[in-house]
């Protein structure tokens, strides 16, 4: 598509209306207001997104060399992996989900953000648990629950702290203005309850009144993969619903494909978790119930998934321009990817030979990067040079932050999954040792190494180029950061 | 995060501060499109086939593999057809069922030793575990066997004419008096092997007995028994060597006891 085929909107057409200025100046204030909260959510958010790569490297590279600081008591692979797990998913993935959140809720209700400073006494908290929880991990204090390592003494901090920042969000929906409540406040005010009922039953069944044996793991799996769908996914559907429409400047194709898919998606997302206990000691329609329910699945990721490319339809040239767009498009083709590959794992006959292999990490790398992240960036890329005040300084470092990030999930994903498979195959084979199983899938772990070090690379790329917007050392121009030149007509502005 | 708070305000098109000229608004306020409206396209009419294929699929697949909903079924494979039959029960009615001590020893041996003996008892030549199928020590008198079973082995043995030694037996103690006897009874009567069974009575004596032996045994310590040398303690040993037990319950049958292993066995009764 030609680069003037872009929907361009002149400013005039706006500014002669006094409606189009009145919204403006109250976008203005409504982003101003939300500037101090939503920019330290995210401005930690990426710092301990640049921790969990660090952790995340140590425990991938110990998979193939396992000498590597293996002296260190709290370097060890058994404290790394989990801290690498927790900071990615209540440090890096909560905070900019719930900032992101936040932003958004305060647009779309059209209403400031009152007592910003209370907003960041919760993200602080928040914050404070995490660094406490992480610590504990380290040093030998974590539950062994898989996603909820953090000692219990933590888990009352982040739920105070979440419930001070969700009930700003909540109240923001309360007195909203105006307008009909548009798709993304649906999966925002639900992700905002959904979490806090998942934490606390899990909290409570496995911490505080434990209930007995086997039942544990049927609770915590509930809750991991349940965090996947109902909250991260929730955030990151809900970014994708307003960032897309919004970017390329069209409405959004169906209200009753959203309707929809939002309902079914809440309908049947809760029912799994179980599918990752296969041929576990449970009654077998626990599993099959939640199998039963990953295929239902099919139906809001075929629903939601058509809507937006039904409504990218036309526009997909328009990735050449938008950071935003270019990783929110991705983000979202990677939901269907990372549900489709969701479905199939999770049948009997394929969970008996990958449920314990690679692929089990290919598949949350998939949900929580490609999908979850790649979004965030999106958005991030969005909303920070709103609450700056300047543009982002360099086109080319957005660039390296986008490829490096997708040929690492790319890479890191393929070869989790082809690892993961010989890995299961091989674990199946009565003929070879546990050992040779084992080692069969060195080969690959080596790759996903290299594939880290490219995501690596995109994250401190992406936190250098955030730190310089913070700094007040971005553009200035009044057209956005582009990553390929437009040249509009002159005295047009091209939207973003 | 505030560094611009230290900026100027006066630059260009920045001013985000709530003064009197709000209205000069920064430049991606100005020329964002309006917010987002949603549209209201019709469901296709292939996309409600879709809906229909993952109900089809998902409640086919609940049925399947739901095990009748039943709470005692862990095997999903329990289907509606065969649930008439050894059916809904199966699940259910085999646990009452007593098991023989073989059977009950064939769990243990599956769960435990067949990850190296194998399940076919063969072993692995190239790994160094020896076979138990027509082993000596798996036939011969129940003693050698339990020493093993109970106290774990090390070092080169050889079985069948064969040299192992690469591999360590670990100690199996730790399994119980009743689980050592079924697995040691199991392994003496699978595979064409012929040895007499062992009783949890048997086993408990061989414990006190060895209570005090360090570590594992090394094939010297076994051939210090004599290769019949059946346990004692219990009502019964193998089948031959009813004399033997009546003229001294303690004593393995054929000839004088000869205890190789400390804390010998006669001083017991």
């Amino acid at each position: 598509m030609n680069p003037t085929e872009i929907p361009l909107k002149s400013p005039g057409s706006v500014t002669d209306l006094s409606i189009g200025e009145v919204e403006q100046v109250e976008r203005a204030l409504i982003d101003a207001s939300t500037r101090v909260p939503v920019l330290m959510f995210y401005a930690s958010a990426i710092v301990w997104l640049l921790l969990g790569t660090v952790l995340a490297g140590f425990t991938s590279f110990k998979l193939h060399s396992p000498d590597l600081l293996s002296n260190v008591s709290f370097l060890t692979w058994g404290r790394i992996r989990p801290a690498h797990l927790n900071v990615m998913l209540y440090g890096w993935g909560s905070n900019v989900g719930m900032g992101t959140a936040i932003w958004l809720m305060a647009r779309l209700c059209r209403t400031t953000l009152r007592h910003p400073l209370l907003l960041v006494t919760g993200g602080g908290f928040w914050n404070f648990g995490v660094l406490l929880g992480v610590c504990g991990i380290l040093a030998g204090d974590s539950t062994g629950y898989h996603w909820l390592e953090f000692p219990s003494y933590v888990a009352v901090t982040l739920f105070l702290a979440y419930s001070l920042i969700a009930s700003w969000a909540v109240l923001m929906f309360r007195f909203r203005r105006g307008d009909p409540i548009y798709i993304t406040q649906w999966y925002l005010l639900a992700a905002f309850l959904w979490f806090p009922w998942m934490y606390l039953a899990a909290q409570t069944m496995l911490f505080i009144v434990p209930v007995q044996g086997v039942l544990q793991a049927a609770v915590n799996w509930w809750y991991a993969n349940n965090l996947l769908f109902l909250w991260f996914g929730s955030l990151a559907l809900g970014t994708a619903y307003y960032m897309i429409p919004k970017v390329i400047g069209r409405p959004v194709y169906s209200y009753h494909l959203a309707a929809i898919g939002f309902w079914t998606y809440a309908f049947f997302a809760s029912w799994t978790g179980m599918q990752r206990l296969v041929d576990g000691p449970f009654p077998a329609w626990m599993i099959t119930v939640s199998i039963a329910a990953m295929i239902l699945c099919i139906i809001p990721v075929a629903t939601v998934g058509l809507n937006h490319h039904m409504t990218m339809r036309g526009y997909f040239p328009l990735m050449r321009y938008s950071p935003t767009l270019r990783f929110t498009v991705f983000g979202a083709m990677s939901y269907t990817a990372f549900s489709v590959l969701g479905v199939i794992i999770s049948l009997r006959s394929f969970a008996r030979y990958l449920q314990f292999s690679e692929v089990s990490v290919a598949y949350s790398h998939l949900g929580l990067y490609a999908f979850f992240s790649m979004i965030m960036f999106g958005a991030m890329y969005y909303i920070v040079p709103r609450l700056v005040g300047r543009e982002w300084r360099f086109a080319s470092l957005i660039k390296i932050h986008f490829w490096a990030s997708v040929y690492g999930i790319g890479l890191m994903t393929l070869m989790l999954l082809a690892g993961g498979m010989v890995q299961g195959l091989n674990m199946d084979n009565p003929t070879l040792s546990f050992t040779e199983s084992t080692q069969s899938v060195l080969p690959y772990l080596r790759g996903r190494s290299i594939s880290g070090i490219l995501m690596t690379v995109a994250h401190f790329v992406f936190a250098y180029h955030f730190l310089l917007m913070l700094l007040g050392l971005g553009r200035t121009a009044s057209v956005p950061t582009f990553l390929n030149p437009v040249n509009p007509e002159p005295g047009e502005m091209v939207a973003h | 995060m505030n560094g611009s708070d230290s900026t100027p305000r006066h630059r260009q098109g920045m001013d985000y501060g709530e003064s009197e000229d709000v209205q000069k608004v920064h430049a991606a306020i100005q020329r964002e499109k309006q917010e987002p409206r949603v549209g209201l396209e019709p469901l296709s009419l292939w996309l409600i086939g879709i809906y229909a294929l993952a109900v089809f699929f998902g409640g086919a697949y609940l049925g399947r593999f739901s095990g009748s909903f039943s709470g005692d079924s862990l095997d999903p494979g329990t289907v509606p057809t065969k649930s008439h039959g050894p059916g809904p029960g199966g699940g259910g009615q085999q646990p009452q069922q007593e098991l023989s001590p073989a059977e009950r020893g064939k769990k243990v041996f599956m769960a435990n030793c067949a990850v190296c003996h194998q399940a076919s008892g063969l072993g692995s030549q190239s790994q160094g575990y020896p076979p138990l199928a027509g082993s000596e020590i798996t036939n011969g008198g129940s003693r050698r066997a339990a020493m093993v079973v109970m106290k774990g082995l090390q070092g080169p043995i050889t079985v069948k004419g064969q040299k192992f030694g690469s591999a360590v037996m670990q100690p199996w103690e730790s399994l119980g008096d009743q689980k050592v006897a079924d697995v040691l009874t199991y392994e003496r009567q699978e595979w064409g092997n012929h040895g007499g069974p062992v009783t949890k009575e048997q086993i408990a004596a061989l414990r006190k007995e060895l209570a005090s032996h360090p570590g594992s045994f090394v094939e010297a310590d076994l051939q210090a028994v004599p290769a019949d040398a059946n346990l004692s303690g219990g009502e019964e040993g193998a089948s031959p060597p009813k004399p033997g037990e009546q003229a001294k319950p303690g004593a393995p049958p054929q000839g004088s006891p000869p205890p190789a292993t400390p804390g010998a066995q006669p001083p017991k009764p």
